[in-house]
């Protein structure tokens, strides 16, 4: 049944093709990413796109169909838990109500203008994933609807996913905060420091330098007005060891992620900067305070370099 | 090799990158290799063991430039889990479950070198955490797979409804 052996072309073959490898390996990690393979990367995704939002369009509601099956049992307390925080949540928006009046009648009072603090959003379903090693994300929008390399990605909580690391015409790849190479600069109490990732770990590692005060497991961890890659304030995730500073004034500990990219199917993308054009210097003009902030290089060209 | 097998191989590899993107990407217990298995059961078939590594090579390209990892480094595991699968294939011509676990063993091999040349190349590391999961999970799931439709796969792409029957 099995009759041809591998010949004598197989081994001169292998090599050739090993040595291939080797060399498109050294390419990639020395142009890191960009350039001609980055058109490859692109030109592939765009290929492949849209049978993958067909089997997505097939394969998700089923895999949503046994999910709920899987969690029937469940589903009664999930329910008398999700009513008790709608509940919450309306009494909080009804707060928000009489603060967003108070708000403008300072503002009609004092004649001031809000600028450049809306933050358009997108929202988009995760079609797959590239393989069981790979953690990145293949979300169903691209550039025909205004995603840009380099744009902040939240899950639908607000809590921080990654960036866009590859766009194309109908589809964009996300890299999580958990496997990209770039750290983002967060604040956690009244410290600023940097969170960057661990390679196979979903835990990320907090360094702050200079660091004037401990740091207490439970802490909260958001990103920092100091970021180029995120807009303030988005909850990245908590710490989970206690750490003090050490003689040099750095500290060093863990954060675990709010997010789990296992478990995502819906993102939303932020377009951020507003202007990612001339992301220069920046004044924003709110009602309480005025803040000038210079934002480096653009970050809708490259993700390489990130807060860290 | 003729443009109907030219074919057949390139819809049989463009199936397994779609399905493995969307559907086994969001399972959570099964979580197979459908390139690397695709790779596993073409050297079983009449193909010219030259063309199965380039087919190796080009299917792991493929999920390479799909995927944010280095490019190259699954072209070349895929291309050795080919070869070693070429060498090795006389002996999987046993029966269904041999062949399950044949393609198995060289699932494990590759998820390994996966590991290891990722390693060197800062894309992974080889104690973190999952990595025993995977080097389960992965395996088995491919065993399973190659069980069901190695035989099935290898007759249509020869074009031989007698080969891999067994009593």
């Amino acid at each position: 049944m099995l009759s041809r052996q591998p010949g004598d072309r197989t081994v001169p073959t292998l090599v050739t093709l090993l040595v291939v490898g080797v060399l498109l390996m050294t390419f990639d990690v020395r142009s890191q990413g960009q350039g001609v393979t980055s058109v490859l990367r692109s030109g592939t995704q765009t290929i492949v796109a849209p049978l993958q939002k067909g089997a997505a369009f097939v394969v998700n509601p089923v895999l949503d169909l046994i999910d709920s099956l899987a969690n029937i049992a469940t589903l009664r307390e999930t329910t008398i838990a999700l009513e008790r925080e709608v509940a919450e949540l309306e009494a909080e928006i009804i707060a928000l109500d009489d603060d967003m009046a108070r708000l403008e009648f300072y503002e009609q009072l004092y004649d001031l203008e809000t600028t450049g603090t809306d933050v358009g959003r997108t929202v988009a379903e995760v079609i797959g994933r590239p393989d069981p090693l790979d953690n990145a994300l293949i979300i169903d929008k691209g550039t025909n609807e205004g995603i840009a390399v380099g744009q902040p990605v939240v899950d639908t909580n607000g809590y921080v996913v990654g960036s866009v690391q590859q766009v194309t015409s109908g589809t964009a790849r996300v890299i999580p905060i958990t496997v990209g190479a770039d750290g983002v600069a967060v604040t956690v109490g009244e410290q600023l420091g940097v969170v960057t990732p661990q390679i196979n770990d979903n835990i990320l590692r907090l360094e702050v330098n200079p660091a004037r005060e401990p740091v207490l497991a439970g802490e909260k961890v958001v990103t920092s007005s100091q970021s180029v890659r995120f807009p303030a304030g988005y909850p990245v995730g908590q710490v989970i060891v206690d750490a003090a500073p050490d003689g040099a004034g750095t500290l060093s500990t863990l954060v675990e992620p709010y997010m789990n990219p296992d478990n995502i199917r819906v993102v939303v993308i932020l377009a951020w900067p507003p202007d990612p054009v001339a992301p220069v210097t920046e004044t924003t003009t709110t009602t309480t305070s005025t803040t000038s902030t210079t934002l480096g290089g653009s970050t809708t060209t490259s993700t390489t370099g990130g807060d860290g | 090799m003729r443009l109907r097998s030219v074919l057949i191989v390139a819809s049989l590899l463009l199936v397994a990158i779609v399905l493995q993107t969307t559907l086994f990407s969001q399972t959570e217990v099964f979580v197979p290799d459908l390139v690397m298995l695709v790779v596993i059961i073409l050297s079983l078939t009449r193909l010219r063991p030259e063309a199965v590594l380039g087919i190796a090579f080009l299917g792991g390209l493929a999920v390479d430039l799909l995927g944010s990892s280095v490019l190259g480094l699954r072209a070349m595991v895929f291309t050795i889990v080919a070869y070693l699968a070429l060498r090795t294939r006389e002996r999987a011509d046993l029966g269904r479950v041999v062949i399950g676990l044949w393609a198995g063993l060289l699932t494990l091999g590759g998820v390994l070198l996966l590991l290891i040349v990722g390693t060197l190349f800062g894309q992974t590391v080889l104690l973190g955490d999952g990595v025993v999961g995977l080097l389960l999970l992965v395996p088995a799931a491919n065993t399973i797979l190659a069980w069901i439709f190695a035989p099935m796969v290898a007759r249509f792409v020869d074009r031989d409804t007698t080969a891999f029957r067994y009593a």
